[in-house]
């Protein structure tokens, strides 16, 4: 058995080694990225992450398809069966979307975390730096690599969904019911990405990786635990004592939403949501005007799309901004060889 | 002197006391002679066609049976007569002394028969040769007639194109035979007209002699038929008889109208705030003109839908007009359909159409999202730029 292990460990070494040796040719970018590429992937964090991941698909799948017959049997307007193996729950256990909301993060700080102060503290990144590349390669290369082992995950974890929902259910999407899973998976590697771009950020900022994970998951707990506490604490202190009109009603309503929006993990649900419930019109409150005349139906996917653009954009905003800020950081800082 | 006034008096009595009790022996010493016949009824008013049972008692006054036999001395000419006891024709009748029987004359008027008055005479005679004789006078109040009747209380009804007409005619059979009568009518084409006699439908109905039978005569008039009286006749012809009635229809005019578009298509969309224009179309598919059609909306709340022309002065049947509707959506309104109910009516008909819109919000603020990203993305580009080459 052993020996089985270590034969494939060895050709799994062997392969990118070859490979690097075939290409010789490539963009020395390239050559970095393969090469943070593979040591995520033959680190044992990521095979705990995949486990997590795997975890993640099986149980939102065994709630969504306990509670199928009832979703679908409550609301016989639309025929988007599929997409509610993403969305049902029986109440026992959160949906896929609620465990991606959650569980994302964790995996773009994991991911993160130690990109630069690991090789800070290992005295590997002054030997890196003298070599002759560009010193913004290390970082983007970092961060293409990890985005890209993110990307992979999210999408096989997307295909899984599939494959063992036409399994279950055996019946296979229609393409807007495909073509609206793909833009959730995109917008989940996004909102990952978010997080990522925190970590890559922190381990950056901090000498010690342990501190960059911590403060990584304290942001990643604020956000999860006690923002909207704080929401709520805003809330009541700066509720109108008096409603005189509707349309105050509404300005404020949508004051405490945007308030709530500064959490990436608010935008992500309501973005998803928005693409995995056709249904969903408005993330606003609807006023009587609005709703007069107004026929149950879904909305086409263009529309949906449109109704979460601000976030959407947000999301990819924030992204790059993080990104940008970690990159000035890493760019401004002096590196010093250990002696 | 006295006594002789007694003597008178108490003759006188007596007298008295025999009169009272002679006098009641008298006629009935006459009576004894045989029989006697006796009805309460001995004039009656009948109408042709009619069966008449004439019930008569035969009295018996003797003290002693009595065979008397009956026969009809004097009747008119064409009646069918016979007399008839317990069942039986007779022609002989006993009677037990001091009792009655009764015995029935039956005849039938017949159906050609002048109006005016007959007579009847009976003659009973008794086993001693007496006879005592029963006129009885017949008064036939309507002039007879042979001959097929078809009649209906109400020749005339009044509908739209659409309705069908029910009339109920009798088909009185006034001849001396049973007849097979054939139903036919001389409807102009389109017109649809039915038969029934009890719920079936037929085109010939047997009549018994004397008898009436009740017809239903269905009318559907054509679809397109224009407002008007129309008389539709209907026959019943048997081999030698036959009778005809005349139904009259009075076609309203129907009033119809449709709306909808010229494609059919009752769906469209709109961007929030936007304005759009979508062509109606009114046909007239009614047998009239129509006159007046007024347009108007039921829109969600801050719609607009606007109609040019808003009146249509007159359709005439056939004919169609198109309508631009200018419907506006509420710039708040969310994505999504919305129902935007449109009515044409007159004050005798209406007609709506349900159209769906299905909202979509303007893509500017796609674009905008789009246009910070590449800002983003242009920000990190000039980073880029500036640090990446040291």
């Amino acid at each position: 058995m052993t020996a089985v292990l270590q034969k494939l460990s060895a050709f799994f070494r062997r392969v990118p080694f070859n490979r690097e040796k075939a290409h010789q040719a490539q963009h020395p970018f390239w050559v970095i990225v393969r090469k943070e590429t593979m040591d995520q992937i033959n680190s044992r964090r990521f095979i705990i992450l995949l486990g997590l991941m795997l975890l993640t698909a099986i149980a939102s799948l065994y709630t969504a398809m306990s509670s199928l017959q009832s979703a679908i049997s409550e609301d016989t307007s639309t025929s988007f069966v599929f997409l509610k193996l993403f969305t049902a729950t029986d109440g026992t256990l959160p949906p896929f979307i609620t465990f991606i909301s959650l569980l994302g993060p964790i995996i773009g700080i994991a991911l993160g975390f130690d990109a630069v102060n690991s090789e800070r503290s290992r005295g590997t990144l002054s030997r890196l730096l003298a070599q002759p590349i560009s010193r913004d390669y290390i970082i983007n290369a970092k961060f293409v690599a990890s985005l890209s082992i993110i990307s992979m995950m999210v999408i096989t974890l997307g295909l899984l969904m599939f494959g063992m929902g036409i399994l279950l259910t055996g019946i296979p999407p229609t393409p807007e019911e495909f073509w609206r899973i793909f833009f959730f998976l995109l917008v989940s590697i996004v909102y990952i990405g978010v997080w990522l771009n925190l970590a890559i950020m922190f381990s950056v900022k901090f000498k010690q990786s342990a501190t960059s994970a911590l403060s990584g998951l304290a942001v990643w707990l604020f956000f999860s635990l006690f923002f909207t506490m704080l929401v709520n604490i805003i809330v009541q202190s700066t509720m109108p004592t008096q409603v005189t009109d509707v349309n105050q009603l509404i300005s404020y309503q949508s004051f405490v939403q945007n308030l709530l929006r500064i959490s990436p993990s608010q935008l992500f649900s309501e973005a998803t949501t928005t693409l995995l419930v056709p249904t969903i019109r408005t993330l606003g409150p609807v006023t009587v005007e609005q709703a007069s005349y107004a026929l149950a139906g879904p909305l086409p996917l263009g529309q949906s799309l449109l109704l979460v653009w601000p976030q959407l954009t947000c999301l990819v905003a924030e992204a790059c901004l993080i990104f940008g800020l970690s990159y000035v950081l890493f760019m401004k800082q002096e590196v010093r060889s250990r002696l | 002197m006295q006594r002789h006034l007694q003597k008178i008096v108490v003759i006188l009595m007596l007298m008295g006391l025999m009169g009272g009790i002679l006098f009641p022996v008298l006629p009935a010493l006459a009576a004894t002679a045989g029989v006697q016949l006796f009805t309460e009824y001995s004039g009656i008013a009948v109408t042709p066609g009619q069966s008449i049972n004439y019930s008569i008692n035969i009295i018996n006054n003797s003290n002693s049976i009595q065979h008397a036999s009956l026969e009809i001395t004097e009747q008119p000419e064409g009646w069918e007569t016979s007399l008839t006891a317990g069942g039986w024709n007779i022609s002989r009748l006993s009677v037990r002394p001091q009792s009655e029987e009764s015995f029935t004359l039956q005849t039938e008027v017949p159906l050609q028969v002048e109006k005016g008055s007959y007579r009847f005479t009976i003659r009973a005679t008794d086993t001693a040769g007496r006879v005592s004789t029963l006129p009885i006078a017949i008064e036939v109040t309507e002039q007879g007639t042979f001959r097929t009747e078809l009649e209906t209380d109400q020749p005339n009804m009044q509908g739209n194109a659409d309705s069908s007409f029910n009339y109920r005619l009798t088909l009185r059979n006034r001849t001396a035979d049973e007849q097979l009568y054939a139903l036919s009518t001389d409807a102009p084409r389109g017109w649809n007209v039915d038969f029934e006699v009890s719920s079936q439908k037929v085109t010939s109905v047997k009549v018994e002699a004397n008898t009436a039978q009740e017809i239903n005569v269905t009318i559907a008039p054509p679809a397109e038929i224009e407002a008007g009286t129309y008389t539709i006749p209907v026959q019943a012809q048997a081999g030698s008889s036959s009778a005809e009635a005349e139904l009259e229809v009075n076609i309203t005019g129907t009033y119809r109208m449709e709306l909808s578009t010229p494609t059919g298509r009752l769906s469209t969309d709109i961007t929030a705030g936007k304005e759009k224009m979508v062509e109606l179309q009114l046909n007239n598919t009614g047998s009239s003109e129509l006159e007046d059609i007024k347009l108007s909306q039921s829109a969600p709340v801050d719609w607009e839908v606007k109609f040019e022309p808003q009146i249509i002065e007159s359709l005439l049947p056939g004919e169609s007009a198109t309508v631009n509707a200018r419907i506006k959506s509420s710039g708040k309104a969310i994505s999504g359909d919305y129902l935007v109910n449109i009515q044409a009516q007159t004050p005798e008909v209406s007609d709506s159409a349900d159209f769906r819109i299905t909202v979509k919000t303007s893509a500017l603020w796609g674009w905008i999202g789009v246009f910070i990203i590449a800002m983003v993305g242009a920000g990190i580009y000039y980073l880029f730029h500036k640090f990446g080459r040291q």
